[in-house]
């Protein structure tokens, strides 16, 4: 297995692979809301394009997040998400099936003419950006997810720099925007940090 | 798997790809590709939308007018980036347009007529058959019609609005032209005075020049591509061929002479019978076949400059050659070249000096006949090798107002109906293509190679701000 052991800094934190980004520069350039421009448009777009990629990351993924080898939604060594039922009953779920959750979930809202409208006219419900924080914040345990537990196939695939880059925008975003607590943050924190210090965010 | 610790930070890595399915390494290559694409576009639309802006703010601080009407302006701009915002995330699909009439037939799909179901506009929508253009590896050709349609703000190229895909066609949702195109006008109405073929070369040549500034040959003018607006002036259409400058010759070998096999017949037309035919039952034949040559998917060569066939290379001054057939075509009523199959054309164009002749039953005048005579010659010598310049001020063209030649009155305006009437098309020809793309047989390929077609496609769904909401197309 490819997890850290409690007294080693993770893969994803060490040289060379921290540093490996697809794009150069920092991420303010495209993720600042443009003058004159309607902020729910720009979340919509931003929070519909990151959706739609992070499928596209997903997709790779599903050959080796499965519920043999993912049985629990782990995020840390002594860190795991539960889901909430219905009822509001935490759930533990083998990982694949939690992100197959969240992402149908974050498609059903997408989806909904109610939460991101497309027709012309159509307004954003009142309380558009507390959905997207929560959106947001499941976005962020997919990626915490797969960088505990599958950094090793990612960098097998030499998908790091694709991955990184993907994250630190995401990150980037969300800064700018207030989407995420520290809280929610909190098992990528280190790596948040030395994003931020290499000046990609 | 192992990772030797660990040294300032430095970790070490055998990266074993092979530990992985054949099908994950296959996917990571399209995910990258598709983030590849994500973030270079990501790039272009914040450089295009910062010049809109800057473009605007330093247009009103030159100008005049209260701060109201200026903060009035920017807002508009703001909304205008909002709406267009929104639209990027709009997934556009077939359903998302209804067929009203299947209006024309190319190579690769149709084009229909249609209508936006939610805001009621009206479209052309060319639909290309994927697997059919990848197998052919025309896919640098569509992306350069694609390039060109979008590029241009041209008053002389049909606009490309949007575009979007589904596994099996790529649709292209163009503007819609009503008044059909210069090839169904001439089987309507035999041949042209000199007079209404002045106005159509006049048109062609500066929309020829237009798109030679853009930095395109189009290759491939011919009149089933010169489209008839609602004014009754044209515009170019179908640059499925046409190529940038700079690619010109990686993309030649698509015009290969016609091997002899690979011929369509067209009625009687040889050559024997020719000199006992007149020229109205010459005219008759011709036109009798062209319908059949248009749908054909070989295509008719009877434009092509000769250079483009010999392939020892050719520049902008093809499309002045095709122009002279046209204006020939326009005048007598067929084109110089045309025989009874592809293979006999292509013949007679690489020996145009033997085979061009003007009858002598139709009347001429000098300056016409000087005209197609410049045009229709060996490159060196063909008349608008120096630009379009030369060919606006042959005596033939004496008294055109270039500069206002698109409003001022054309000779044939459309009568319309409605703004869906399609009575200048050959609906009745076409009555048996059905309203919406189909699955035909070519098209029921492997899983595998739909896919390995529809990567190729990446990006060639596309949205342009400018003619979405500065031209009101949404
Ligand atoms: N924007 C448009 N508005 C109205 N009619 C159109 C439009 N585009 C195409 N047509 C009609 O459809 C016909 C076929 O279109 P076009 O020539 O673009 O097809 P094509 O697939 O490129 O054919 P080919 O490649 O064989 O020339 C045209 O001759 C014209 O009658």
């Amino acid at each position: 297995t490819n997890s850290p052991s409690s007294n080693q800094p993770p893969l994803y934190l060490l040289q060379p692979f921290v540093r490996n980004h697809l794009v150069k520069g920092n991420f303010l350039t495209i993720v600042s809301l443009p003058k004159y421009v309607d902020l729910d448009e720009w979340l919509a777009l931003n929070v519909y394009e990151l959706f739609t990629y992070l499928n596209h990351f997903y997709d790779v993924f599903t050959s080796f997040c499965r519920v043999d080898t993912c049985p629990i939604m782990l995020a840390g060594s002594n860190f795991d998400y539960k889901w909430l039922d219905n009822n509001r009953k935490p759930l533990s779920l083998p990982a694949p099936q939690y992100i197959e959750y969240v992402l149908a979930w974050i498609e059903n809202r997408l989806q909904d003419q109610n939460v991101f409208p497309t027709k012309a006219g159509l307004p954003f419900p009142t309380n558009f950006h507390a959905i997207v924080r929560s959106i947001y914040k499941q976005m962020f345990r997919v990626f915490a997810h797969i960088y505990y537990a599958h950094y090793g196939e990612i960098l097998h695939l030499s998908l790091e720099a694709h991955w990184n880059s993907f994250f630190a925008h995401f990150i980037a975003f969300a800064k700018e925007f207030h989407l995420l607590d520290p809280r929610d943050t909190f098992p990528l924190k280190d790596l948040i940090s030395v994003l931020e210090e290499q000046g990609n965010i | 798997m192992i990772n030797t610790m660990e040294n300032n930070g430095y970790a070490q890595f055998e990266r074993n790809p092979s530990l992985l399915p054949g099908t994950t390494l296959e996917k990571t290559q399209k995910t990258k590709k598709y983030i590849e694409h994500y973030y270079k576009v990501a790039v272009e639309h914040a450089v295009e939308r910062n010049q809109r802006r800057i473009e605007l703010e330093r247009k009103l601080t030159t100008e005049r007018g209260s701060d109201e009407r200026k903060n009035r302006q920017l807002r508009a701009l703001g909304e205008r980036e909002s709406q267009f915002l929104r639209f990027r995330r709009t997934r556009l699909s077939l359903e998302d347009f209804a067929t009203i009439k299947v209006i024309g037939k190319g190579a690769f799909g149709e084009v229909r007529l249609v209508q936006k179901r939610d805001t009621g506009k009206i479209y052309a929508m060319k639909s290309l058959l994927k697997t059919e253009m990848f197998k052919r590896d025309q896919l640098s050709h569509v992306k350069a019609e694609r390039d060109l349609l979008v590029e241009s703000d041209s008053p002389w190229v049909v606009s490309l609005y949007f575009s979007f895909q589904d596994s099996l066609y790529l649709y292209l949702i163009m503007e819609f032209l009503p008044g059909g195109d210069l090839m169904t006008m001439l089987i309507n109405y035999d041949t042209f005075s000199e007079d209404v073929t002045r106005f159509y070369m006049a048109e062609c040549v500066l929309a020829i020049a237009d798109v030679h500034r853009m930095g395109y040959i189009h290759r491939d003018i011919k009149p089933d591509n010169i489209l008839i607006d609602r004014d009754g002036h044209i515009k170019l259409s179908d640059f499925g061929l046409s190529t940038g400058f700079y690619k010109q010759d990686q993309s030649a070998s698509y015009m290969k002479p016609p091997k002899s096999g690979n011929t369509l017949k067209r009625g009687q037309m040889v050559d024997s019978i020719w000199l006992t035919m007149s020229s109205k039952d010459k005219m008759a034949t011709w036109k009798m076949n062209r319908r059949v040559m248009a749908y054909s998917t070989v295509g008719t060569p009877d434009y092509i400059a000769p250079e483009i066939f010999l392939q020892h290379g050719y520049g902008q001054d093809c499309d002045w050659w095709s122009l002279g057939t046209i204006m020939f075509e326009c005048l007598i009523g067929w084109p110089p070249f045309c025989s009874e199959n592809s293979h006999e054309t292509y013949r007679k164009i690489i020996n145009w000096r033997e085979t061009l002749n003007f009858p002598n039953d139709i009347h001429l005048s000098a300056e016409a006949l000087d005209l197609m005579n410049c045009l229709m010659t060996d490159s060196e010598h063909r008349l608008g090798r120096g630009g379009a310049i030369e060919i606006m001020q042959h005596p033939y063209f004496s008294g055109i107002d270039w500069d206002h030649l698109r409003e001022s009155p054309a000779p044939f305006i459309p009568s319309l109906r409605s703004i869906t009437d399609t009575h200048y098309f050959p609906v009745d020809d076409l009555c048996r293509v059905p309203d919406q793309p189909v699955a035909t047989p070519e098209a029921n390929v492997d899983p595998r190679t739909l896919e390995q077609t529809n990567m190729a496609f990446l990006g060639y769904t596309y949205k342009k701000f400018n003619y979405l909401t500065m031209k009101g197309a949404l």
